[in-house]
């Protein structure tokens, strides 16, 4: 009888750990997409701070430990122009702020896990991870797909990032390439199939308007500003038509 | 000073990444704010992308010399049409840095 009830035991765990594995593996999978378009943006990422002057190791360290493509590259741009770290940081945080948003919408799934998966899904929030956990397919927050999502990410931005560095050692220039369309491409391939209802199309439209506005008159805080019209509008619309997404 | 950038830099990216998932934060999200969030990655992504596709030195770039709008346009299509994301960024970063 007890080996009976030990042996149901040992296989409920094999069975738990599998689905831990295989989640990690869906979310590895889900991610896949993204990671392979992220290798120009990297790549542009590690050419772009040789070219202004970073070690391979600052360079490559940069990708590590900011793990932030979008500022990594504007603060590498102020760098090259002798801009000072004040302005740097106040760009940085910016630029960041909407992480901010981020960490709100995954607070009711993610402020209830131990420390130390709060402190490694936090790391790895990326716009991408963000995307495809909000996307996934039962809508169910599962922290192992979270973590597969965001450390393979993590991984081929990286290596990505050493193609870059490995690269821009001989190539001069790469940053003209246009390496960044690389991001354009991969946000219209997450965002379109987002937009499944007139609220979502209501909000993309509404942040396109204004965030293109906002760069034109060379508003700073543009991205942030933008990004919560066009939600504000999304939500408004939505609850005028009574729209249930 | 570039290991101190960084280092500073880093941490203001994990402060606002990890700042809202710290449960000791005191703040309760109701269903109307929870609704808002939802908007947050088409509304963010959006604000990201669309100037770097439609803005170049200030001004609106609507040309057909802008290889950035009419690969953006190309991608809209392909994600619409195909709904497969990883078709949509090969081929049209494929046409972006090989045609256009």
């Amino acid at each position: 009888m007890q080996a009976e009830e030990q042996f149901k035991s040992k296989f409920k765990e094999k069975s738990k750990t599998q689905s831990k594995q295989k989640s990690f593996w869906q979310g590895v999978i889900a991610m896949l997409p993204l990671s392979i378009a992220v290798i120009p943006w990297g790549i542009l990422a590690g050419s772009y701070a040789i070219e202004v002057g970073l070690t391979s190791l600052e360079s490559q360290g940069m990708s590590m430990i900011v793990f932030a493509g979008a500022a990594q590259l504007v603060a590498l741009g102020m760098i090259k122009s002798g801009i000072g770290l004040t302005s740097i940081l106040l760009t940085t945080l910016l630029i960041t702020s909407r992480h901010l948003l981020y960490g709100m919408a995954l607070r009711k799934d993610v402020s209830s896990l131990p420390l130390k998966w709060r402190l490694s899904l936090g790391f790895l929030l990326t716009d991408e991870l963000f995307a495809i956990v909000t996307t996934s397919k039962d809508h169910l927050f599962n922290r192992w797909y979270a973590l597969g999502g965001g450390l393979s990410f993590y991984v081929f931005w990286n290596i990505a990032t050493l193609l870059g560095i490995i690269a821009g050692q001989s190539i001069p220039n790469m940053e003209n390439w246009g390496l960044d369309f690389a991001i354009a491409s991969t946000f219209i391939a997450i965002i379109i199939p987002m937009v499944k209802a007139k609220s979502i199309l209501v909000c993309v439209l509404v942040s396109l308007v204004s965030s293109v506005v906002c760069r034109i008159y060379n508003i700073e805080i543009g991205l942030l500003i933008s990004a919560l019209i066009g939600m504000a509008c999304g939500t408004l619309y939505a609850r005028m038509t009574g729209e249930s997404v | 000073m570039i290991w101190i950038t960084i280092g500073l830099m880093a941490a203001i990216v994990f402060i606002s990444r990890y700042l809202f998932l710290e449960p000791k934060l005191p703040l309760k999200l109701n269903k109307h704010s929870l609704q808002f969030l939802s908007y947050a990655a088409p509304a963010v992504l959006t604000a990201i992308i669309a100037p770097l596709v439609l803005v170049k030195e200030q001004a609106l770039y609507l040309s057909i010399d802008n290889n950035y709008l009419v690969g953006a346009i190309i991608a809209c299509l392909l994600a619409y049409f195909t709904r497969n994301t990883l078709l949509t960024v090969v081929v049209s970063m494929g046409i972006f840095f090989f045609v256009l």
